[in-house]
C-alpha cells in the first residue's frame, strides 16, 4: 500500500501530560484530503482508525499556546477556546475563562479523578 | 445545501454514511439550540461574571462573550462555492427553494459541531484503547521485555490468559525498533484475528505493516514488519530458507500447548540459533511447565507476568456412584441438571453470567443437551447450545450471540472451548474432568479416540474460563483427591500421534537421524521407527532410510503422505483434475453434516451425489455439482448446500486447497503451466471481470467493517431445533429475519469469486464429471496406490450377515467395521462376490474373478474400529499393481501378498498371464514415474517429459488389465500357522540351477534376480520373489517346463514360468516391433526398446561374447543343451 512509504519515518506523538503515545501522519493546519476544512491550530494528525472511510483524519493534539507543552486533545489534558490550552495552564488562569469552561472543568475534576491517576 | 458542503470532492460526500449521520445530527442540533434559546440562559450571566473578575496578570486575549463556536478548532471554507452559486443564479436566493444565507450559516455551524463531535468520539475511542493497553498486566513489563530481548538470544515470557502477551509483546518490539518479526500461532484463525487486532491497535488498520499468512491467505507485503503465521508454515519457510534470514525476531506463542509442530519447531530453532547468532527467539507460554522451556534453551531467562483473572470459587461435586456412567451406557444427566437448578436457586436471573460445560465428546454433549433442553423449556431461563468442531460454523457461531435478559446461555462444549474458542461473559464452569484424545496405536496402525481424565493444567484452564469478565464459580464433577491424582500436564502431541509426516520433514531438512534429534521431550524411539518403516513402505524412503525422489517431493507437499502420493500419481495421467479434487476433499473435514444424516429430505437430496465406487467418488460428485451450481446460480449455492446437509465452508476450503495443490504440482514441474491466454478474453469480458472484482472488493471491505460490530440476540428456542430446521432458510423468522438475510452478504461467495474464476474452474471440473468407466477404473487404481498399504479385506462370511454387521480385516487389525457415514455402510452388497460368479472349489475356497478390497483413508477406533473414506478395487489386479511384496510358488498359482493375503489361481496358464502382464505394466509405470519425477527435479525447462504416447499406452494397458482380467481365484487371509511356515528360506547348498540364473534385467531394469537371503526363491524385483513359498516345487525342475508358443514371434519351446514371463516382457507384437525398429532407424540409439533389450552374453561353451536379446540367449543355451544330449 502506498501510504506506508510516507509513513516510514516513525513520527510519534506523545502527550506530555497523560503519556498517550501514538504515531502521527501529518503536522500542520491542512491535513490531506480535508478539502474545505481548515484547522485553527497546528495539530498532530493521523488517519482516523475508527472511521470506515480511510480518508478521515483524527486530531491527536497540539502545543499549548501558553507553555508550549505538547498535549493531546483529551479533555483531561487540554481544551480549545480560540486557542489550545493545557489544563494546568487553564487552571493557572482560570479567572480569564468564561463560566461555562470553568464549570466544565470543575465537573470533570470531580468525576474523573481516578481515571487521571491511572494514567500518570 | 449538499452542493455547498457535500460535493463529490468534499470531505464528506453526499450519499455517504457520514452524510446521513450529519443530517441526523443536524436535526438534533437544531432542536438542542432551540431548547437552549428558549431557556435563555448563558451569555448574559457570562458578561456579568467577566466584569467582576476583570483584572489579571497576563491577558490571554480571550473573547469576552462565550460562544460554543470558540471551542472548535476547525473551520470550513465554502465561500467560493457560495459566491459562485450566488452569481450563477442571483434569483435563487429569493426563491423559497434555495438556501438563504441564514440557512447556510446554520448548516455550517451544525457541520462544525458535527466535525468536532466526531473528532471527540474517535479520540475518545483512541484514548480508551490506549488506556486498556496500558492497563494490561504485561504493560508493567514493557521495558523489561525489550531489554531482555536485546540482551538474550532466547527469552521465555510466561503469562496467563488475559495478560495481553499475544497482542502486546509484538507491538513492544515493533516500537523498540525491531523489524521483521514473525509470531507463530497454533491456530490459523488466531493468526488472522491477532493481525487484525494488532494493526488496529497500532492505528495501521489499512496499512500493511502487520500481516498474517496462513495456508490459503496472506496479507503479507514487502512492507510487512510483523507477520502472524502458523507453526507449520514457519517450518515450511525454514525448509526453503535454512537460516531464516528473512526474520530478525521469531516469537513462538502458546508453546505450552505442546502441539507436534510446535515441539518440532522449537527443536529446529534451537539448532538454528547456533548458525544465526543475531536471531532473537521469544517463547510465550501460559504459566505451565516453564522450567522445561527455559532449560531446553540453556536456561533462558524467564519473565513471568501475572494473569488477570477474577477470583473463582471452586466447588467439588463428585458424581455419586449410582449416577456414574458404566462403559456402555449413556451419561446420566442428573448431576448436570442439579447444577443448573442450583444456579437458578442461588443467583437472581437479573445477574448476568452464562454457563460453560465441558464434556468429553459429541455423543456426551448430545445426551446432556437433550436433558438440559427439557429443563430449559420448562424454566424458560436457559438457552442450551452445543459447541464442537463437527457442527456447522453457523451453529458454532451462536455461542457468541447474546441471551435475552434474565436468560442464561448454557454452552455444552468439548475441550475446544478450553483454549481454541474464547467466550466472554461466562460466569459458571462445569467441568466433567474428561477429555477424548486421539492416540496412535503403531501395532494396529490405527488411530484411537479414547476418553481420559484431564490433567491438572487443563483443569485449571477450564476453571479460568469462569473468571474472564468477573468473579466466577467452577463446579468440578470429581473430588479434590481425583484432582490431585491427575497428571500435571497433558500428554504432548508428539507422544500420541503417528510421526510419518514429521520424520519425512526432518529427512528433507537434513536434520540427520531422527532418533538423535534433540526434542524438548523426545518421542518414543518405537514411534520414530514405525514412521520410518511406514515411509519405506510408502516408497518415500529407500532401504537405507534416505529420501527417494518421490519422498523429496512429498516432503514439500503440506498434506498427508498418502494424499501427496495420489497427487504425484495423478499428475502422470490425464487425471489431474479429479485427483486434485479428491486429494483436496480428503484433506478437509467431510462436508456432509452428521446431524443431517437422519433427515430423510437431506438423504433424498443427497442421493444423486452418492457413488457406490466409494466415498472419494461421492465427494468428487458433490464438489462437481457444487461448482456447477456456483456457475449457474452464484450465491444460490448456500441454499443448495443447506438442502443437502452440506457445510459449504468445507467446499470453499476444498476449492482453495485444490488450487494450492495445482500450483504446487506446477511449481514442481509435474503439471504443465496453463497457457495464460486469457480465457475467452476479449476486452469487454476482461473489463467486465475487472469491474466485477472491484465491486467484490468493496463488498468484502464493507463486510470486514461490519464484522463483529453487532451480536445477535438469541431466540428462546435456539439450540432446540437441530441443524436443519434452523437452516431451513427464512421461514418462521418473520419479516424482520428475512430482511436481515437479504442484507447479509454471503461473504464466502464474495471471497470465492475474488479468488477463483468460476467458469475456468467449471471447465477444469467438467473434465472430471461423468468419468467414463475406464477413467473411473484408473482413478480408483491411483487412489488405491496412494492409500496403500491401507487396505481392508471383506470377511468371507459377509454375504450371510446383516448390513449392519459387515466385518473387514486389515493386515494389522482384525474385525473392523465401516463407518456409518460411508457409502458402503448403506450399500454393502456391492462388496460381496456375486453368487453367479462363484465356484466352490473346496471346503473353504470360493473362486471368483470378482473379489474386491477396500482402500481406506482412516482407521479410527472410537467405540469400535471404523474405516472411513473407502474405495473398492478389484483385489488381484490392484494387489499385483501396488503391493510391496508378492511371493509366488513355482507355477505362480499361489501368491502371497505382503505376507498376509493369499491368492490361489486355478489355472497356471492364467496365473502366469496375469502375473506377467502386471509385472510389465508395473515396470513401465515405474519407469514413467521416474521420468516424471526426474523431470520435476530438473524443473520445467527440460521439457523431456513423459511422452504422451507412452502415458496413453500405459493407461490403456492398466485399464484393460483392471477391467478385463477374467481370472478365477480365491482370496483369503493367511492363518497364523501358515504365516510361520510361509517361506522355503535360504538354500544352504546352492542348487546347480542357480548358476544359470536367467537374466531378468529387461523385465525389471536395474534389478538383478538373485536368491532371496531370507525367503529363499528368487528375488526378481523389489517386490516380486519367485518360488519362495514353502509348498513350491523345485525352482528349475524340468517338469515345470511346458511347451509354449509365443503369440508374437515364432518361438515354440518348453519354458519355465520365469523364462516365459521373461520372454513375454521382451517380445513385442509384430506391429509394435516394427515401430520400434523404425524409431531406432531414425537414429535414436538407446531410446529404442529393441536395442536396449540386447546385452552382452558370454557363452562358456562357445567361449565367446555374444550380443543377444534374452530370448536369443535362451535359444542359444538350449542349442547347447540339445547338442549335449
Ligand atoms: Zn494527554
Ligand atoms: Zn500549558
Amino acid at each position: 500500500m502506498e501510504q506506508t512509504a510516507t509513513e516510514t519515518p516513525q513520527n510519534t506523538f506523545s502527550c506530555q501530560l497523560c503519556g498517550l503515545s501514538t504515531s502521527f501522519t501529518y503536522y500542520g493546519q491542512k491535513p490531506p484530503n480535508t478539502r474545505a476544512i481548515v484547522l485553527l491550530e497546528e495539530c498532530f494528525v493521523t488517519k482516523d482508525p475508527f472511521s470506515p472511510d480511510k480518508e478521515k483524519f483524527l486530531v491527536l493534539g497540539s502545543t499549548c499556546s501558553l507553555c508550549g507543552k505538547c498535549v493531546c486533545v483529551g479533555p483531561d489534558c487540554s481544551l480549545f477556546y480560540t486557542k489550545r490550552f493545557c489544563v494546568p495552564c487553564v487552571n493557572r488562569h482560570l479567572d480569564q475563562f468564561p463560566q461555562q469552561v470553568r464549570a466544565e472543568l470543575a465537573k470533570k475534576s470531580q468525576s474523573s479523578q481516578p481515571g487521571v491517576t491511572q494514567l500518570t | 445545501m449538499d452542493q455547498i458542503f457535500f460535493r463529490e470532492q468534499d470531505y464528506i460526500q453526499a450519499g455517504s454514511s457520514e452524510h446521513r449521520e450529519f443530517w441526523a445530527f443536524f436535526d438534533r442540533f437544531q432542536r438542542f439550540k432551540a431548547k437552549r434559546d428558549m431557556s435563555g440562559s448563558g451569555a448574559r450571566d457570562e458578561v456579568k461574571e467577566r466584569k467582576r473578575t476583570g483584572h489579571e496578570k497576563v491577558d490571554l486575549g480571550l473573547p469576552r462573550e462565550y460562544d460554543a463556536r470558540y471551542r472548535i478548532n476547525v473551520s470550513v471554507c465554502t465561500g467560493d462555492v457560495e459566491q459562485r452559486m450566488g452569481k450563477a443564479d442571483p434569483t435563487r436566493r429569493q426563491r423559497s427553494s434555495g438556501p438563504g444565507p441564514q440557512e447556510v450559516s446554520d448548516c455550517r455551524l451544525a457541520l462544525l459541531h458535527f466535525l468536532d463531535f466526531s473528532q471527540k468520539q474517535s479520540f475518545g475511542k483512541l484514548a480508551k484503547l490506549r488506556r486498556e493497553q496500558n492497563n494490561l498486566p504485561i504493560f508493567q513489563y514493557r521495558d523489561r521485555i525489550v531489554e531482555l530481548v536485546r540482551l538474550h538470544p532466547v527469552v521465555v515470557v510466561a503469562g496467563d490468559t488475559g495478560c495481553g502477551k499475544s497482542t502486546q509483546v509484538p507491538q513492544y518490539l515493533l516500537s523498540a525498533g525491531f523489524t521483521h518479526i514473525a509470531c507463530t500461532q497454533p491456530r490459523r484463525i488466531a493468526c488472522i484475528s491477532l493481525a487484525k487486532r494488532v494493526s488496529f491497535e497500532s492505528l495501521n488498520q489499512y496499512g500493511s505493516k502487520v500481516g498474517y499468512q496462513i495456508r490459503f491467505e496472506t496479507s503479507r507485503t514487502a512492507a510487512t514488519k510483523l507477520l502472524f503465521l502458523t507453526e507449520g508454515l514457519l517450518l515450511r519457510q525454514i525448509q526453503q530458507d535454512k537460516n531464516l534470514d528473512q526474520y530478525e525476531v521469531v516469537i513462538v506463542d502458546e508453546v505450552h500447548e505442546r502441539h507436534l509442530h510446535c515441539d518440532f519447531l522449537l527443536g529446529v530453532l534451537r539448532s538454528l540459533l547456533a548458525d544465526r547468532p543475531g536471531l532473537r527467539l521469544i517463547l510465550m507460554s501460559a504459566t505451565i511447565n516453564i522450567k522445561l522451556f527455559s532449560e531446553y534453551f540453556h536456561s533462558a531467562p524467564v519473565l513471568q507476568v501475572p494473569g488477570r483473572l477474577f477470583p473463582i470459587q471452586v466447588i467439588y461435586q463428585p458424581i455419586p456412584p449410582e449416577e456414574q456412567p458404566s462403559r456402555s451406557e449413556k451419561l446420566d444427566p442428573r448431576p448436570y441438571l442439579r447444577i443448573l437448578q442450583g444456579i437458578d436457586q442461588r443467583y437472581p436471573p437479573e445477574e448476568r453470567g452464562d454457563l460453560l460445560l465441558f464434556l468429553s465428546g459429541v455423543a456426551e454433549i448430545g445426551t446432556i443437551q437433550e436433558a438440559c433442553q427439557v429443563y430449559a423449556t420448562h424454566t424458560r431461563r436457559w438457552i442450551v447450545l452445543p459447541l464442537h468442531s463437527t457442527l456447522s460454523l453457523a451453529q458454532q457461531d451462536k455461542v457468541f450471540d447474546v441471551a435475552p435478559l434474565a436468560v442464561r446461555k448454557c454452552i455444552i462444549s468439548t475441550n475446544i472451548a478450553e483454549t481454541s474458542v474464547t467466550i466472554d461473559g461466562v460466569r459458571f464452569v462445569v467441568d466433567s474432568g474428561k477429555v477424548k484424545e486421539m492416540s496412535f496405536d503403531p501395532k494396529a496402525k490405527m488411530q484411537r479416540l479414547q476418553e481420559f481424565w484431564i490433567s491438572r493444567a487443563s483443569s485449571e484452564q477450564r476453571k479460568g474460563r469462569a473468571g474472564r469478565t468477573g468473579p466466577g464459580v467452577c463446579y468440578r464433577l470429581y473430588s479434590e483427591s481425583d484432582y490431585n491424582a491427575f497428571a500435571p500436564y497433558p500428554v504432548p502431541e508428539i507422544h500420541r500421534v503417528a510421526l510419518d509426516s514429521l520424520v519425512l520433514q526432518m529427512k528433507s531438512m537434513d536434520l540427520g537421524d531422527p532418533l538423535s534429534f534433540v526434542f524438548i521431550d523426545p518421542p518414543p524411539t518405537s514411534s520414530i521407527q514405525t514412521a520410518v518403516t511406514y515411509l519405506k513402505e510408502q516408497g518415500a524412503l529407500d532401504s537405507r532410510g534416505e529420501l527417494t525422489s518421490i519422498g523429496r517431493l512429498l516432503s514439500q507437499l503440506p498434506v498427508d503422505v498418502v494424499i501427496g502420493k495420489m497427487l504425484v500419481l495423478g499428475s502422470l495421467f490425464n487425471l489431474v483434475e479429479p485427483v486434485l479434487t479428491v486429494a483436496a476433499a480428503l484433506s478437509v473435514q467431510s462436508p456432509f453434516l452428521r446431524s443431517s444424516q437422519h433427515n430423510p429430505d437431506c438423504s433424498t437430496a443427497r442421493q444423486p451425489l452418492h457413488s457406490n465406487q466409494g466415498d472419494p467418488f461421492t465427494l468428487l460428485n458433490t464438489f462437481n455439482a457444487w461448482v456447477e451450481v456456483k456457475r449457474e446460480r452464484g450465491g444460490g449455492s448456500r441454499k443448495w448446500c443447506r438442502r443437502r446437509g452440506l457445510e459449504e465452508q468445507r467446499l470453499y476450503e476444498m476449492v482453495n486447497l485444490r488450487r494450492q495443490f495445482k500450483e504446487l504440482l506446477r511449481s514442481h514441474g509435474l503439471l504443465e503451466s496453463e497457457d495464460r491466454a486469457p480465457s475467452g478474453g476479449d476486452r469487454l469480458q476482461r473489463r467486465e471481470r475487472f469491474t466485477e472484482r472491484k465491486k467484490l472488493h468493496q463488498l468484502k471491505r464493507h463486510h470486514e467493517q461490519q464484522e463483529g460490530t453487532k451480536r445477535k440476540v438469541l431466540r428462546m428456542d435456539e439450540g432446540q431445533d437441530g441443524e436443519l430446521s434452523s437452516g431451513s432458510d427464512t421461514e418462521g423468522r418473520g419479516r424482520k429475519g428475512k430482511k436481515r438475510q437479504e442484507e447479509d452478504v454471503d461473504i464466502q461467495e464474495v471471497k470465492f469469486k475474488l479468488r477463483h474464476n468460476v467458469s475456468e474452474l467449471q471447465e477444469a471440473v467438467s473434465a472430471s464429471q461423468d468419468l467414463s468407466s475406464r477413467h473411473q477404473a484408473l482413478l480408483k487404481l491411483l487412489l488405491c496406490r496412494g492409500l496403500y498399504p491401507q487396505l481392508a479385506l471383506p470377511d468371507e462370511h459377509n454375504s450371510n450377515r446383516k448390513d449392519s454387521e459387515q466385518v473387514f480385516h486389515t493386515r494389522n487389525k482384525q474385525g473392523v467395521v465401516i463407518h456409518p457415514t460411508s457409502v458402503f455402510a448403506s450399500d454393502p452388497e456391492v462388496l460381496h462376490v456375486p453368487e453367479d460368479d462363484v465356484r466352490e472349489t473346496g471346503p473353504d475356497r470360493r473362486d471368483s474373478s470378482r473379489h474386491q478390497l477396500l482402500a481406506f483413508v482412516t482407521l479410527l477406533e472410537t467405540n469400535k474400529p471404523y474405516l472411513s473414506n473407502c474405495v473398492r478395487v478389484p483385489a488381484l489386479q490392484a494387489l499385483l499393481l501396488v503391493a510391496n511384496s508378492v511371493d509366488t510358488n513355482a507355477d505362480c498359482t499361489r501368491l502371497v501378498v505382503d505376507g498376509w493375503l493369499e491368492l490361489e489361481v486355478k489355472e497356471p496358464e492364467e496365473a502366469l498371464r496375469v502375473l506377467s502382464t502386471a509385472l510389465s505394466l508395473r515396470c513401465e509405470w515405474e519407469r514413467l514415474l521416474k521420468v516424471q519425477l526426474g523431470q520435476s527435479s530438473l524443473g520445467e525447462a527440460s521439457g523431456q517429459g513423459v511422452s504422451r504416447r507412452d502415458m496413453e499406452k500405459l493407461s490403456e494397458g492398466l485399464v484393460r488389465f483392471l477391467l478385463y482380467t477374467e481370472v478365477s481365484y480365491s482370496l483369503q487371509r493367511l492363518t497364523a500357522f501358515q504365516t510361520q511356515n510361509l517361506y522355503v528360506g535360504p538354500q544352504s547348498e546352492p542348487d546347480s540351477s542357480y548358476a544359470e540364473v536367467p537374466d531378468l534385467s529387461p523385465l525389471f531394469p536395474g534389478a538383478e534376480a538373485k536368491p532371496d537371503p531370507i525367503k529363499g526363491g528368487l528375488r526378481v524385483s523389489g517386490f516380486f520373489t519367485y518360488n519362495c513359498l514353502a509348498d513350491s516345487k523345485d525352482l528349475y525342475s524340468e517338469c515345470l517346463r511346458t511347451f509354449w508358443s509365443c503369440p508374437n514371434c515364432e518361438l515354440y519351446m518348453p519354458l519355465t514360468p520365469l523364462e516365459r514371463m521373461h520372454h513375454e516382457a521382451s517380445c513385442r507384437p509384430a506391429g509394435e516391433r516394427q515401430e520400434a525398429e523404425k524409431e531406432s532407424g531414425d537414429g535414436k540409439p538407446g531410446s529404442s526398446s529393441m536395442s536396449s533389450l540386447t546385452r552382452v552374453y558370454h557363452c562358456d561353451v562357445c567361449n565367446e561374447d555374444l550380443k543377444l536379446t534374452s530370448t536369443e540367449i535362451l535359444k542359444h543355451k538350449r542349442q547347447h543343451m540339445f547338442a549335449a544330449k
